[in-house]
C-alpha cells in the first residue's frame, strides 16, 4: 500500500531527528536543513544512506541533492548563480521551491532550497514512480 | 605518553554549566607516528577524548569530586569538520546540558586556532563509585579521587573557575 | 603507545563484514592513567577498534584506492567497563558504500555478551573534502593496518 504524504513526512522527521539532534518539534516543513537544523557536508551523505534504508529507495549521487550543479563556478558571477545555472538547477531540482532563491540568487543562500519538504517532496515523487 | 588528553582548563562556570579547555598537538606525542606516518593529524577519537575530558571536569567541580569513576556511555552525532596538525590546537568548549548525580548530557564542540569549527558531539556520561561495584574499593576511590584533585590543580582547575567568578562579579 | 587498536582479524568478507578481536593488557600504558587504581579499557579507545575494523573492511571492498577516514560516529554507546584480561570482539558490516562514503554498523561483545554500538560514516576524502590540504598519496591505509589483513589471509590459507 503506498505511503500518504503524511506518512512520508513523519518518517522523514525521524530521520532528520536522529542524524542531527534536533528535537522533533524542530522539524517543520519550511525548516531549512543547514540554517534551522544546523546540517553540515557530512550529515547530507548521512541522510541520504539514511533515506535509502527507511524507504528502500535508491538515491543516486546528485539526485536530491545536486552539489556538482552547485558547486559549478560556471554558474556563478559576482556570488549570484547565472541565468543558465539556476535553470539548470530548477531541471535538477523538481522537489525544490525555487520562489525565494529565484527572487534573490545569492550563492551563498542557496542551500536554504534544502528544506524539509524539499526532502519529503523528492521520497513522495520516488515512491510514486 | 599520559592519557590526558587536555593541556589546560581555560575557564569553567558551573553555575552556567559552562568549561572551555585546551589541547595543543605535540608532534612528540607518539602515536602520530602511525597517525599517520607521512601525515600526522590528531585521531578524531582522540578528540572525542579531550571533549569527554573536559566534560569530566565540569562534572568534579560541580560535584565537588564525590564520584571517582566518570566514563562515557553515549557520544552520537560526532561530527568531524577538518584536522589538528602538530603545532596546532583544539580549544574544547563544553555545555552541560544536565549534571544528575550519575549522569550527566552535554554539548561539545572542538575549535581550532582560527575560531572555526572542527569537531562536535553530543555525550551522556556515567558517573559512580568504586564501592557502588564493592565496599572494599573505598580506598581505591579514595585514591583515585586525590589523583584527579591533583591533576585539577595541574590542569589550572582552581584558577579557571576563580577566572569565571570574577568575571562574572564583574558583569 | 602504537596506534593500532586491533590484534587480528578472525572473520573477512570482503564487502560484507569482518570481525577483529583485541586483547586488553595492563601492558598499556595509557590504563594506567585511566584510570590510576583501576584500570578501565578508555571508550573513545573502543570507538577506534570499530572504526580501525570498518574502516579496513571499506577500504579493502574498494581496493584501498580511496582515503576512508572517519567523518561521523552516529552513535557510540558503552553498557559496561572494560578491564585488563579482556578480550574485546568487533562485528562491522557495511550498510551502505559508494564512491564518496561508507556506514557501517558495528557491535562490540566481551565474552559473548553486549558491551558497545557503535555505528559511523566514513567519508572517501578525494572525492568528498573540498579546502581541505592533504596528500596524493593514500596515508591512510599504512603497512601495520594492511599486514593485519595479510596475517588473516594466511591464517585463514593454513587451515
Amino acid at each position: 500500500m503506498a505511503m500518504s504524504r503524511d506518512e512520508v513526512f513523519e518518517k522523514v522527521k525521524d530521520v532528520l531527528v536522529d542524524a542531527l539532534g534536533v528535537d522533533d518539534d524542530e522539524v517543520s516543513e519550511g525548516a531549512t536543513l543547514t540554517g534551522d537544523l544546523g546540517a553540515e557536508s557530512i550529515d547530507f551523505l548521512d541522510i541520504v544512506f539514511r533515506l535509502e534504508r527507511t524507504f528502500s529507495i535508491k538515491i543516486p549521487r546528485g539526485e536530491l541533492f545536486p552539489d556538482d550543479i552547485m558547486n559549478n563556478p560556471e554558474y556563478v558571477e559576482n556570488g549570484r548563480m547565472t541565468e543558465k545555472g539556476m535553470t539548470t538547477l530548477k531541471n535538477a531540482m523538481p522537489h525544490a521551491d525555487f520562489t525565494d532563491f529565484e527572487k534573490d540568487p545569492d550563492v551563498a543562500k542557496m542551500t536554504d532550497l534544502f528544506t524539509v519538504k524539499t526532502i519529503v517532496n523528492y521520497v513522495t515523487a520516488k515512491l510514486a514512480a | 605518553m599520559k592519557f590526558i588528553l587536555i593541556d589546560r582548563i581555560v575557564s569553567m562556570d558551573p553555575g552556567q554549566g559552562r568549561i572551555v579547555a585546551r589541547k595543543q598537538l605535540s608532534l612528540a606525542e607518539e602515536y602520530l607516528a602511525d597517525h599517520f606516518p607521512t601525515f600526522p593529524v590528531m585521531p578524531g577519537v582522540m578528540m572525542l577524548e579531550a571533549m569527554v575530558q573536559t566534560s569530566s571536569w565540569l562534572v568534579r567541580a560541580t560535584q565537588g569530586f564525590s564520584k571517582s569513576m566518570i566514563v562515557l556511555a553515549e557520544a552520537k552525532n560526532v561530527n568531524y569538520k577538518s584536522f589538528v596538525a602538530p603545532g596546532g590546537v583544539l580549544e574544547v568548549t563544553s555545555e552541560a546540558v544536565q549534571i544528575d548525580d550519575t549522569e550527566s548530557d552535554f554539548k561539545a564542540v572542538g575549535r581550532g586556532a582560527d575560531g572555526g569549527e572542527i569537531v562536535k558531539a553530543r555525550l551522556k556520561l556515567r558517573h559512580y563509585n568504586l564501592t557502588d561495584l564493592d565496599a572494599s574499593l573505598a580506598e581505591t576511590d579514595e585514591k583515585l579521587v586525590s589523583v584527579m584533585k591533583q591533576r585539577f590543580e595541574l590542569l589550572g582547575g582552581p584558577a579557571a573557575v576563580q577566572l569565571a567568578a570574577v568575571t562574572a562579579a564583574g558583569e | 603507545m602504537r596506534w593500532v587498536w586491533i590484534d587480528k582479524f578472525t572473520d573477512f568478507q570482503s564487502g560484507i563484514r569482518a570481525t577483529a578481536i583485541k586483547n586488553v593488557s595492563l601492558a598499556e600504558e595509557h590504563l594506567h592513567d585511566h584510570f590510576p587504581g583501576w584500570p578501565v579499557m578508555p571508550a573513545s579507545l573502543i570507538v577506534e577498534g570499530m572504526a580501525q575494523t570498518a574502516g579496513i573492511l571499506v577500504g579493502e571492498a574498494r581496493k584501498f584506492e580511496e582515503k576512508v577516514i572517519l567523518a561521523k560516529v552516529k552513535r557510540a554507546s558503552f553498557l559496561k567497563e572494560v578491564r585488563p584480561g579482556d578480550q574485546l570482539r568487533y562485528d562491522a558490516e557495511i550498510e551502505h558504500l559508494t564512491e564518496e562514503a561508507a556506514a557501517t554498523i558495528g557491535r562490540v561483545t566481551l565474552d559473548g555478551e553486549p558491551l558497545a554500538e557503535i555505528d559511523i560514516v566514513f567519508s572517501h576524502i578525494d572525492n568528498n573534502m573540498s579546502g581541505l590540504v592533504f596528500p596524493e598519496e593514500n596515508f591512510v591505509f599504512t603497512d601495520e593496518f594492511k599486514s593485519l589483513l595479510s596475517s588473516y589471509n594466511v591464517s585463514t590459507k593454513n587451515a
